[in-house]
């Protein structure tokens, strides 16, 4: 609990330095992330075991998958309610939060939903960063994961992997790791429509 | 820079460490980077500055809405497996 509210201080520290001052930090929130990502690697290497992705079974591909689709719903239902476009609605919500290739994307047709789409992904990896640790106890299995999208190989791998334990991070990377090579054909697919 | 670049490294060096047999606390240095990049993401987060109220409200629907969607179909699999 004490480590999601020094999640939420740095979160909106940030967001206050980022609106006041618009600070140029260049490329150092990639930098973390690599750092990051290189730190999960060394404790999945320490303790990760091929025989635990054997375990995941089946779910490699239904959760993922699920996930993707419950998206869409969603997006399907917030797009009628704020009286959005549908194509523009499950454009933004097959980002499954990955809102650097999203926002882009549809920016290329649209800048107003292609800041919206950058913002909802955006806003739905900063709900998983900040609600992951509260759900994650309160919900079976792994049902927690979904929330954060293609996101879950990644920037919110740390989190899922520090509340949800070693094994979690395994079902969680190869989560992300699917809906990261699908999502980037999906988008453009409803943009088509 | 791919992602799979760090995380293979990290992931070989971490396998290197366990066959040499020692251990190294990562609790440390994971909190540290992970509250320095969500700092940075609040930071970019911070400067998107366009018609505020729109699309802050527009992106916390679809937010809830995509996460309940993914969640609840999560649940409806999970129970059924």
């Amino acid at each position: 609990m004490r480590f999601t509210a020094y999640v939420l201080t740095a979160l909106l520290i940030g967001m206050a330095v980022g609106h006041f001052y618009a600070p140029d930090f260049g490329n150092l929130y990639e930098l973390m992330l690599y750092a990051l990502i290189f730190i999960i690697g060394i404790d999945l290497g320490m303790n990760f075991r091929p025989s635990e992705l054997r375990k995941l079974g089946v779910n490699t591909v239904v959760l993922p998958l699920g996930t993707l689709v419950g998206s869409l719903l969603g997006g399907l239902a917030a797009s009628v309610l704020l009286g959005i476009g549908l194509k523009w609605g499950l454009a933004i919500s097959a980002g499954c939060g990955w809102y650097s290739l999203t926002g882009p994307l549809i920016g290329q047709y649209s800048a107003v939903y292609g800041a919206l789409g950058f913002l909802a992904n955006l806003t739905r990896e900063i709900l998983t960063v900040v609600f992951y640790p509260l759900l994650s106890r309160r919900l079976p299995g792994n049902a927690a994961v979904t929330m954060g999208g293609a996101t879950t190989m990644d920037t919110t791998l740390a989190v899922m992997t520090k509340f949800g334990g070693r094994e979690v991070a395994v079902v969680a990377f190869v989560h992300g790791f699917v809906l990261t090579a699908v999502v980037p054909f999906i988008v453009p697919l409803f943009l088509q429509l | 820079m791919n992602i799979f670049i760090p995380l293979l490294a990290g992931v070989l060096i971490g396998y290197l460490l366990r066959i040499r047999g020692r251990k190294a606390s990562l609790d440390v240095p994971m909190s540290a980077a992970l509250l320095l990049m969500i700092f940075f993401m609040g930071v970019e987060a911070g400067k998107v500055n366009i018609d505020a109220g729109w699309f802050l409200g527009s992106s916390i629907v679809f937010a809830v809405l995509t996460i309940a969607g993914s969640v609840g179909i999560a649940l409806l699999v999970e129970g059924k497996g």
